[in-house]
């Protein structure tokens, strides 16, 4: 009799999991500039995922700006995972909402970064301003397309590597990393809230003479429609942005999707989301894995890390929190 | 992309045509061009644009810095729209104005309303010997309201009573909404039988309600369903209640362990037509149930005008068994004027605690008619004056509506209380009251009232004496938003 009820109370939960796993939908939020890589790795693990396990898979994504994608999250977007361009922003979801564990960036390898990127400089055909490295962006007549550092994780690697040079060209005077840094964003006419926004701004409405951007942006302009009007320069220093990945915990276990939304994210580590992070010109943190033709086109430069601005939550603090210093050196037009 | 942003396009587009006139003819008059200039800068600070890197005014150098400066407010205004587009799902419409503060979400499903009534009095009894009572000033009203909805299903009222001595809650209850017609309400609410004791207290003629609210539930607790039929020419509620004795609100708790059933239906015909009777409704409400039980939460005590107890049971009397009303009622509202009559019967089971074998069937009744008449031509109305058409301003001619109200009642005691049931010296078998009033309204949201009325008693003092006559003056101050 006992048997007949436990049979009688499984039978639900049986058909609710096999109802489940045939139609499983995930939700990945990410940054702006990830939308071709992750169209493409979405397709990629569905297949994998229903020849490994029968089942289908759906992964919706959406994009935006980091700092903007991260509060979504925090106010009540369901994301089964995040991916997003910095590790900050991942920390204030686990902070503000408790989403996931503080430790959450120790639970993948390469602190929870399966692929890395670097700011270059997009410039126009034949550079006709002669821009070589960070400091020819603060000359008078220079026009600088970047996004707004409170909103966007790329916008602010812009910023960390501009600052990164000026302390290093200047020795470490404040004042004149400072006053740098001000004269550069004097020449930015117009702020967008993510990092896709400012390559439409340059590269489709022809504003600017020069695009701070992701690398893999910069190859995406190249190799899209009018690429050949664009050229990229590499700076003689940048920064080695590590745009990290996480399980949102409580939502996959609401959901009931931890297993499959694990599993999406591992697969990022395999040898085909290493080898699609290059094809779309992210660079693999398992190098090895890839074809390494496929490795020529990431110049090596000088790379500062975030550790080298005290980490994330100190470089929040001291520069894009209000009343931080870029809120002093930035003064929009009234 | 706001109509201020429009605007500044159109502006630019403007200021740029005599520069595009002026190159097209290869005639660059440096004092217009620095004009346009001019005006370009003015365009873009107030779009929050930052100025383009200067060139040196050489004459196709200055074209192409226009041109930049135009691509820059374009792409300003283009990102503006975009910010613009994905707030608008999200960001909530906030309104304060005379019906208080709401706040809605985008979608129109959710929101929620902070509203409230305030009414102070000054109340005068004149000639007051015996019995006497105090002169004095309180808030008869104090009472904040929340109400919101939960989606297109639910809604909710929550009303707390802040005069008095101690906070109480007046309304709390959760609407379940099917549709206009099929409306499920749970919580605390009017019991659907007095047709004043449902007008809202801000909307009342005077400043007490009449006789035949003494004799109906005042907040009962339980579950009423409830709806308007015939695009709202017909109305019913119908619920099931803890049951409140005459006058008074249910107890907390249902102490008697019987349920009280309840029902109402109003028809207003011609409340569509444009027709002199579109102002008329009418209707017939009825309760039934048992009640089991002494003391204040089983029986009534019955007021005058002047919320004195005229009426009371012996101590020894109990409720036992049923307890009936029936109430026709109706008001007829045509321009300035109005009339609202109702009558309503309460017949109860009663027994005596010292000897249970002595029961009756005790049957009271009660009636009123009230009239008013806006004298500055504002319509009346059910639900009070909505605004008066010139509202009371200082250094305006505004002097607001003004509103005269008479009213008649009578409560009737069954002949059978006496003596057995309740002393004939001490609780009046019967009152007959007048009252005239006037209503300033100074606007929607404040409004004066100034009130005397007169109840006159049968027995109820020393020997069988009749009652000393009641007199009062009232006056009010009310803010309601």
């Amino acid at each position: 009799m006992k048997s007949l009820s436990n049979l009688l109370f499984s039978l639900p939960l049986l058909a609710a999991s096999v109802a489940q796993a045939a139609d499983i939908t995930l939700l990945n939020v990410s940054y702006d500039p990830t939308r071709e890589f992750y169209r493409e790795f979405n397709d990629a693990f569905a297949a994998y995922w229903e020849a490994k396990t029968g089942n289908s898979v759906t992964v919706q994504a959406s994009h935006g700006g980091s700092g903007k994608q991260a509060r979504a999250v925090i106010d009540g977007l369901k994301a089964d995972v995040v991916t997003l361009a910095l590790s900050g922003d991942i920390d204030a979801i686990a902070q503000n909402a408790r989403l996931l564990p503080p430790d959450w960036q120790s639970r993948l390898p390469n602190n929870s970064s399966p692929y890395t990127s670097t700011i270059v400089f997009l410039v126009r055909k034949g550079n006709p301003k002669s821009i070589k490295d960070w400091g020819d962006l603060a000359q008078a007549g220079i026009s600088v397309i970047t996004p707004n550092p409170k909103t966007s994780g790329g916008a602010r690697w812009n910023y960390l590597a501009a600052w990164g040079w000026a302390d290093r060209a200047y020795a470490g005077d404040r004042v004149k990393v400072i006053d740098y840094l001000t004269r550069l964003f004097r020449n930015v006419p117009i702020l967008d809230t993510g990092a896709r926004g400012s390559t439409t701004t340059f590269a489709n409405r022809r504003i600017g003479d020069v695009l701070l951007s992701w690398e893999n942006e910069a190859h995406l302009v190249l190799g899209g429609p009018g690429g050949d009007q664009f050229e990229i320069v590499v700076p003689s220093l940048s920064v080695l942005a590590e745009p990290p990945v996480a399980l949102v915990d409580r939502n996959v276990d609401a959901k009931g999707t931890r297993a499959v939304a694990q599993a999406y994210l591992e697969y990022l580590y395999t040898k085909q989301g290493q080898t699609l992070a290059a094809k779309h010109h992210y660079r693999p943190s398992k190098p090895e894995l890839v074809d390494p033709t496929s490795l020529t086109q990431f110049p090596k430069l000088d790379l500062l890390d975030i550790a080298h601005f005290g980490g994330w939550a100190a470089a929040q603090k001291e520069h894009f929190a209000d009343g931080g210093i870029f809120d002093q050196i930035f003064q929009p037009a009234r | 992309m706001s109509n201020c942003s429009r605007s500044l396009a159109a502006a630019i587009a403007v200021a740029l045509i005599p520069v595009a006139s002026a190159f097209a003819a290869a005639q660059v008059d440096d004092a217009a061009l620095r004009a346009v200039l001019d005006r370009l800068e003015v365009l873009e600070q107030r779009l929050g644009a930052a100025k383009a890197p200067s060139t040196a005014p050489d004459d196709g150098e200055v074209v192409a810095e226009l041109q930049t400066r135009l691509a820059i407010l374009e792409r300003k205004l283009e990102i503006q729209a975009e910010e613009a587009a994905a707030r608008a799902p999200t960001t909530p419409l906030v309104s304060i104005g005379e019906k208080g503060l709401a706040v809605k979400a985008p979608t129109g499903d959710f929101d929620f309303k902070l509203r409230g009534t305030v009414q102070f009095d000054q109340r005068y009894f004149l000639d007051d010997e015996s019995p006497a009572f105090n002169d004095s000033s309180l808030f008869r009203r104090l009472r904040p309201s929340l109400e919101g909805t939960l989606g297109p299903l639910l809604a909710y009222r929550i009303t707390p009573e802040l005069a008095g001595d101690s906070a109480t809650v007046v309304d709390a209850y959760v609407d379940v909404r099917f549709n206009p017609a099929y409306t499920l309400r749970a919580g605390k609410l009017k019991g659907p039988i007095g047709l004043e004791r449902l007008q809202s207290a801000s909307a009342i003629g005077l400043v007490e309600r009449g006789f035949p609210t003494e004799l109906a539930p005042n907040r009962e607790i339980g579950v009423q369903l409830q709806g308007e039929l015939l695009a709202g020419r017909l109305s019913y509620a119908a619920g099931i209640f803890n049951g409140a004795p005459d006058g008074r609100d249910a107890p907390t708790v249902d102490a008697d362990k019987h349920f009280e059933f309840a029902a109402r239906v109003f028809a207003e015909p011609w409340r569509n037509d444009a027709s002199a009777l579109s102002g008329l409704g009418f209707g017939l409400a009825a309760s039934v149930g048992d009640k089991q039980g002494a003391g204040n939460n089983f029986l009534p005590r019955y007021r005058t005008p002047g919320q004195n107890v005229f009426f009371n049971y012996r101590s020894t009397v109990t409720a036992s068994g049923e307890h009936q009303r029936l109430s026709p009622q109706a008001y007829y509202y045509r321009n300035a004027f109005g009339v609202l009559g109702e009558y309503i019967v309460s017949e109860q089971d009663v027994a005596l605690s010292n000897s249970p074998a002595a029961k009756a069937t005790l049957k009271h009744d009660a009636w009123q008619l009230t009239a008013s008449w806006v004298l500055t031509g504002e319509d009346a109305s059910y639900r009070g004056i909505a605004r008066p058409n010139q509202p009371f301003a200082i250094g305006a001619p505004g002097w607001g509506a003004f509103e005269l109200v008479g009213r008649y009642g009578e409560l009737d005691i069954d002949d059978d209380a006496f003596p057995l049931y309740a002393a004939a010296d001490g609780a009046a078998s019967r009152a007959q009251a007048w009252g005239i009033g006037l209503n300033w309204y100074l606007t929607s949201n404040l409004k004066l009232v100034v009130n005397h009325a007169r109840a006159r008693f049968s027995g109820g003092a020393s020997g069988g004496a009749d009652r000393e006559d009641e007199k009062t003056v009232f006056s009010r101050i009310q803010v309601a938003f």
